[in-house]
């Protein structure tokens, strides 16, 4: 049944700023409950998927389907709605609120709504601020919390949203590695945990590799291949493009 | 709230809340109708505070709801209407502009807003000025007078006022502590991300002008059955507009008690400034918007509750070493 | 009758380009929604006044010595009172002019009180005429030299090293900083710039209209309607703003009467930012 299999069908999708083509004609399917991982260059146009997807931006032509539904043409609220969300390459905390009230806001409002009782909200935040270690911040100020925690904070705010598909811009930016190493984890468990479809959008080759299923590889704003971390790695194309021989070969050797 | 600790809170309301209600017992004339008007400031500060406070959008031009209710009551009532009757009509037309005016508005940037309104509440002026046959005009209007005595015109309008004010603030204060209210402030604290969150923006801006619309045009709608006369520039004051804000910034934007406190320290310091620097109090304004910007930009509210956070976060530490 | 409306629409429209241009830069490029800039106008008008009452000298010459206080002025307000606290955000620059202007207001009021006053020149009053039209010497003269700095500041834009330094800025700030450029310094002088074009215009409005702190309003209204119909920031667009308003004020005039100028001003005002906050003209000449 490979209808109900695709939870997001992007369709020949194009977005251009004036005579600049920031997506061109980019097409691939995200499968319900896989780690997509979406990567190229900078300028790919990889945000610019996000930022169409999650109605920020609006298409030029093309069609993104989301189970079953065209999307393309809703307001990003309407959108967060159903199910479908994201976080932010440059972290957008709710300035002037604590940790815990930006991860309320989410559950609050989120998917269809829900969590109108401010009782139940509060509750499942408590959960996920346990779930992803921020108890011990959760009464400081975004303000006053260092940039991991916040990327943590907007992570577990869009899980208490609980979404179906989750769009994951560049989580790793600005992490050492060890952080790189726990939150690998922390996303492989919640998609497992939470029934999560996620779409990974990062640069850290070494995370991208360790936990997409499967690949799909942007430049120019065109999508050049997709397929497994094997098969990207191996892609001509894609190996001259971006990934060196050198981790090529690191992949070849552990695989 | 300002202080942590409940109990003490509610009960310094109630308090406060007694010392109102048998207070005109004590003071003059005079007095009771200067601590009414301050009523009256803090209710259309409340409005002016929802908007700006919480959800960071500034309605420069506020008032024309207060001047819509003004007249609509002014209007109704030297027709023969009761003040009861016009009351749900004027602020019906309010909250009616505020949904007109709003949907177009709110869907632009801040400053944008902040000076489309001005633009609005001058037209407004200005249409009011100019259909004299229904509005008098520039000259004024007038509306019934009370037939009572004057002690028991005061008390009626203070114990409306007070009410009014009591009545606006606790809205407030459910509003901010509810899921809409969080939806308010996540506005003010960053807008994309709110969209992003599911929150319907618009839906939201809307509805929390369409509640300051109510509240300041049920506040002149008051005035105007007190004054028994009112006029265009009088209502719909530019002046007027900026002696809101300042009262909203000087009691703390985006604190509850905010616009109570406001009104209260700038009214009672402009009967001091009134009779002592007559010619100069556009200057004084002036000068206390200046120094408030600069050293206390939270307000008193805010800086008394920055002053408590702080002191028992010092006390923590101690404990816990 | 259609060509001296023409004419009398063309020569305001000079003067309230003018106007218009230095608090579309100030908006535009460096930021500051300047409530003030009326009272700074009729500031400069009265500069003038006193220096035609005491020294006898042409509001035509004095205006250099308005603009040169007014910028000083300028320069002073946004080193000291807007740049510390551009970090509250646009609202605060709001509340912050207007108080300034309160407090401009405040001092005209009491040296000069609230009476309308005017400069009465050896040459005021006089007309030529080119068939059946009518052009007032003085609001002639206003008008050309409006043209003329309307001209030097584009020249001053595009052709000096400060100017140029300007528009970087207003184009692209992080580039033009690793260039070299002090980005502070070209918000600032702008800034004074713009205080320095409303001084100017008040001397130039000083010589054909009469004045009173009860302007400030009014002016401040039609800085606005100029400033967001021509684009923020953008010169040229300025002056087709100011050029439109003064149509829009002289139709108005002959076909709704004085009363209703003012709403109408405001009405499209609104009109233009609820629709097309970018000005009738489009982008921003500064991008």
């Amino acid at each position: 049944m490979g209808e109900n299999n695709i939870i997001l069908n992007i369709k020949s999708l194009s977005k251009h700023f004036g005579a600049l083509k920031a997506v061109d004609e980019v097409s691939f399917e995200v499968k319900r409950g896989e780690i997509l991982g979406l990567i190229g260059p900078n300028g790919a146009g990889k945000t610019t998927i996000t930022n169409l997807v999650t109605g920020t931006y609006l298409k030029n032509s093309g069609s993104i389907v989301f189970e079953g539904a065209e999307i393309s043409n809703l307001q990003s609220y309407q959108i967060a709605r159903k199910g479908l969300t994201r976080t932010f390459q440059v972290v957008k905390p709710l300035i002037g609120m604590s940790v815990e009230e930006n991860i309320l806001v989410g559950s609050l409002y989120g998917r269809d709504n829900r969590n109108t009782d401010m009782k139940n909200a509060s509750k499942r935040t408590g959960e996920i601020i346990k779930l992803v270690g921020l108890e011990r911040k959760k009464d400081f100020l975004v303000s006053d919390i260092t940039l991991p925690d916040l990327k943590k904070m907007e992570f577990a705010r869009v899980l208490a949203m609980e979404p179906k598909v989750l769009f994951l811009d560049e989580v790793m930016a600005g992490l050492n590695p060890t952080e790189v190493e726990e939150t690998s984890i922390l996303v492989k468990r919640i998609r497992k945990e939470k029934e999560l479809t996620i779409v990974f959008i990062e640069h850290i080759m070494k995370a991208v590799m360790g936990i997409s299923d499967r690949i799909v590889v942007l430049h120019h704003g065109r999508k050049i291949t997709g397929g497994t971390p094997q098969e990207v790695v191996n892609s001509p194309a894609v190996i001259e493009a971006y990934l060196g021989k050198r981790y090529a070969k690191e992949v070849n050797n552990e695989g | 709230m300002l202080l942590n600790n409940k109990k003490v809170n509610i009960f310094s309301l109630i308090v406060g809340i007694i010392i109102l209600i048998f207070l005109p017992r004590f003071i003059s004339g005079y007095w009771v109708r200067v601590i009414t008007t301050i009523f009256m400031f803090a209710v259309v500060s409340q409005g002016m505070n929802i908007m700006y406070g919480y959800m960071g959008y500034l309605p420069f031009g506020n008032i024309m709801f207060f001047g819509i209710g003004a007249y609509i009551t002014a209007i109704g009532m030297s027709r023969g209407l009761s003040f009861l009757a016009v009351l749900p009509l004027s602020a019906l037309t309010a909250i009616f502009f505020s949904i007109i005016f709003g949907f177009p508005m709110l869907k632009i940037r801040g400053h944008y807003f902040a000076i489309a309104t001005i633009g609005i509440n001058g037209a407004l002026m200005a249409v009011v000025q100019n259909t004299t046959e229904i509005t008098g005009g520039a000259m004024g209007t007038t509306l019934p007078i009370i037939n009572k005595p004057p002690e028991v015109t005061n008390n009626y309008f203070y114990f409306g006022m007070l009410a009014l004010m009591l009545i606006t603030t606790l809205v407030i204060y459910l509003v901010t502590k509810s899921k809409f209210g969080f939806g308010i402030r996540s506005i003010k604290a960053n807008e994309e991300a709110a969209n992003s969150m599911g929150i319907n923006t618009t839906y939201h801006k809307v509805t929390a002008w369409a509640i300051s619309s109510l509240f300041t045009s049920i506040a002149g709608a008051l005035y105007a059955y007190w004054m028994s006369f009112i006029g265009p520039t009088e209502v719909f004051s530019t002046v007027f507009a900026v002696n809101v804000i300042v009262i909203m910034l000087i009691g703390g934007a985006g604190y509850v008690l905010g616009p109570i406190i406001g009104a209260f320290v700038v009214s009672l310091l402009s009967e001091v400034v009134w009779s002592a620097f007559l010619e100069y109090h556009l200057a004084v304004l002036g000068i206390t918007m200046i120094i408030i910007l600069f050293f206390v930009p939270k307000g008193i509210a805010g800086a008394v509750t920055d002053f408590i956070k702080n002191r028992e976060l010092r006390l923590r530490k101690k404990v816990s070493v | 009758m259609i060509l001296q409306m023409i004419t009398n629409a063309f020569l305001v429209g000079g003067i309230y380009a003018l106007m218009g241009i230095g608090f579309s830069l100030q908006w535009g490029i460096s930021g500051i929604i300047n409530l003030s800039y009326g009272a700074m106008v009729i500031l400069g008008a009265y500069i003038s006044l006193e220096c035609f009452n005491i020294f006898q000298i042409d509001p035509f010459v004095s205006m250099i010595i308005s603009g040169a206080i007014l910028f000083v002025i300028g320069a002073i307000i946004y080193r000291r009172l807007l740049q510390p606290l551009l970090k509250g955000g646009i609202i605060f620059t709001l509340i912050l002019t207007f108080a300034v202007r309160l407090i401009v207001e405040n001092i005209t009021l009491k040296v000069w009180s609230a009476n309308y006053r005017n400069l009465t020149l050896s040459y005021t009053g006089s007309n030529f005429q080119i068939g059946d039209v009518f052009f007032p010497l003085t609001k002639v003269l206003v008008f050309l030299i409006a043209i003329v700095l309307i001209y030097l500041t584009y020249l001053f834009m595009t052709n000096t090293k400060t100017g140029k330094g300007i528009q970087a800025v207003a184009l692209d700030t992080e580039g033009a900083q690793a260039v070299g450029i002090d980005v502070e310094k070209m918000y600032l002088i702008n800034f004074a710039f713009g205080t320095a074009l409303a001084g100017v215009t008040g001397s130039l409005w000083a010589s054909i209209y009469n004045f009173s702190p009860h302007l400030i309003n009014a002016i401040t209204g039609k800085v606005f309607i100029i400033a967001i119909l021509g684009g923020l920031g953008n010169i040229w667009g300025a002056a087709v703003g100011g050029l439109f308003l003064g149509i829009a004020e002289t139709a108005g005039l002959v076909f709704f009467g004085a009363e209703w100028q003012e709403a109408i001003g405001l009405v499209i005002m609104v009109g233009i930012l609820i629709w097309r906050p970018y000005g009738l003209i489009g982008k921003k000449f500064f991008g």
